[in-house]
């Protein structure tokens, strides 16, 4: 509530502000009429694929009926082109160095015998994920809303690991690198950074997802996984933790992944705003994954609408199904909360009585009752970051 | 010999396919427009990515692309000669551009 008066009183100060000449950005409904490839790639099946190198594959939204995204249709996002094509689960160590009493390399192994060994279920999402939604066009991958899926990850805490090597008393940041490298020498390498005091006991260090090695293209044989954050930060093909005093200034942590630091997180295209924060928690969000866009269905047929609802970890409360373009909502059977990070899966029975288009919409709440907004209520931002708008699908009653 | 076959079943399952032998991500044959600027793109923009990385974002006003290319340059440590960010830009535009300058 709060945050849509805020956004109604920032949109008249803007407008005195810029005037009537500025491009005013606008969000619409993401992009969805993207087809899976025919090439698939390594252990997945053919997905909506923007590139090779660095490869980046898209989630079909029909995925998004099930509260576990399979492995093979879970979305892949990397940054640099040059991956290890083979890596020997005998001989790779996880190093861990810098500021710590006993450097440390372990092997994957040891990490499995030699740490309490835990799981979690929990929402891998991009950042610029629906990024299509802005327009102008923000830069970045034009995701439609498939660069997300929620898997069960199990591995060791993070914690564990850094208690083992022991933190030295002026330790204050821990850097993760990957086995990624860019392909020319002096582009910054995808390093990421975590203030110690941010680590809690639900970060870890993953080698399996849903009940099987990591899938290479998502980060064999090691990655971070950090519940409720976008996934900017879950370092994949882990080789290297650093603890450091000072914050190392980098690319991807410096200007890549941050929103203006300002309360709406909104700026116009014209005008930057100066400051910037990172983008840190998920925000309350759902995605039908089915009917999706252009099904056509009988009148008065029995229709069950199915998606998933998640957010930073609050937990989601409700999700609200309408059918008459938002002038009336009804709840939808929530699936039991698995946790609190994952997926939470909901089904709507709908008979539709009416003839022509129809839209759905699918709006979340939270246990903090933040509740997504409609797509044309959210503010524009140049990194095309944190899209949450109430989903929409169109289907054709015949 | 029974032994020996039980432990490579082991050591498979518990490996899994991807660490056999080398992963390969396959090649996608992006389209790229031909005309004046081809070779710069050629020489400038697809060593560090795939094309289809390039023209993900749909049309572009020329300022949007030279931009783009700036950035690669600035953060990205590309080595563009000044001339040739004027040349993949005017390609960009041409090609790629919806027909705004800014
Ligand atoms: C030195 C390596 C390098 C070269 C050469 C290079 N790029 Fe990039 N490019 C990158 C990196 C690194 C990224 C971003 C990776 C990330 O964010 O994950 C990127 C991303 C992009 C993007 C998408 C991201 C955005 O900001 O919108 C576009 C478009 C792009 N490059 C265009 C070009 C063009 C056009 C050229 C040639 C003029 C070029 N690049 C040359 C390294 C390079």
């Amino acid at each position: 509530m709060q945050r849509r008066d805020f956004l109604k009183a920032s949109l008249a100060a803007s407008a005195v502000a810029i005037g009537s000449s500025a491009t005013a950005g606008v969000t619409t409904q993401p992009i969805d009429t993207r087809k899976v490839s025919t090439i698939a790639f390594p252990e997945k099946k053919p997905l909506i694929t923007y590139s090779d190198r660095p490869p980046l594959l898209e989630t079909p939204r029909e995925a998004f009926t099930q509260a576990i995204t399979p492995n093979d249709e879970f979305f892949v996002r990397w940054h640099m082109p040059e991956i290890p094509t083979h890596i020997d689960p005998d001989t790779y160590k996880i190093n861990i160095n810098g500021l710590v009493k006993q450097e440390l390399h372990i092997s994957l192994n040891d990490l499995k015998t030699k740490f309490e060994q835990v799981e979690v279920t929990a929402v891998l999402q991009c950042g610029g994920n629906s990024r299509s939604a802005y327009k102008p066009v923000a830069g970045g991958i034009q995701w439609g809303s498939g660069a997300m899926g929620c898997a069960k990850w199990k591995g060791v805490r993070l914690r564990d690991v850094l208690n083992r090597a022991g933190l030295q008393r002026d330790a204050e940041w821990i850097g993760f690198n990957g086995m990624d490298n860019a392909a020319y020498y002096e582009t910054p390498n995808f390093i990421r950074e975590m203030r110690i005091d941010e680590l809690d006991d639900h970060v870890i260090l993953a080698y399996e997802m849903n009940g099987e090695d990591l899938p290479y293209l998502n980060g064999y044989p090691l990655r971070l996984v950090i519940p409720g954050k976008y996934s900017d930060s879950w370092v994949k093909m882990l080789s290297n933790i650093t603890v450091t005093k000072d914050y190392q200034e980098l690319f991807f942590m410096d200007v890549a992944y941050r929103v203006p630091d300002n309360d709406c997180e909104c700026e116009s295209p014209d005008e930057k705003y100066p400051r910037t924060k990172p983008i840190t928690n998920m925000n309350v969000k759902s995605v039908i994954g089915w009917p999706t866009n252009n099904t056509v269905v009988y009148h008065n047929s029995h229709l069950v609408v199915r998606g998933v609802a998640f957010d930073d970890g609050h937990g989601i409360k409700d999700v609200l199904i309408s059918t008459d373009d938002g002038k009336s909502w009804k709840p939808a059977l929530l699936d039991k909360d698995a946790n609190r990070y994952a997926f939470r899966a909901f089904r709507f029975a709908f008979k539709p009585n009416k003839y022509g288009k129809v839209n759905i919409m699918a709006k979340a709440i939270n246990r903090l009752g933040n509740e997504q907004p409609f797509a044309h209520e959210i503010k524009w931002n140049h990194g095309g970051y944190k899209y949450n708008g109430i989903d929409v699908v169109t289907i054709e009653v015949v | 010999m029974k032994k020996i076959i039980l432990t490579t079943i082991l050591s498979v399952s518990a490996l899994f396919a991807q660490v056999d032998e080398p992963v390969e991500v396959p090649y996608i044959p992006f389209e790229i427009k031909m005309g004046k600027g081809f070779d710069a793109i050629q020489a400038n923009c697809l060593m560090c990515h795939s094309f289809g990385y390039i023209i993900n974002q749909g049309p572009q006003s020329r300022k949007h692309w030279h931009g783009k290319v700036v950035k690669m340059v600035k953060h990205f440590k590309a080595p563009i000669t000044d001339e040739d960010v004027e040349i993949t830009t005017d390609y960009l535009f041409e090609h790629y551009g919806n027909g705004k300058l800014e």
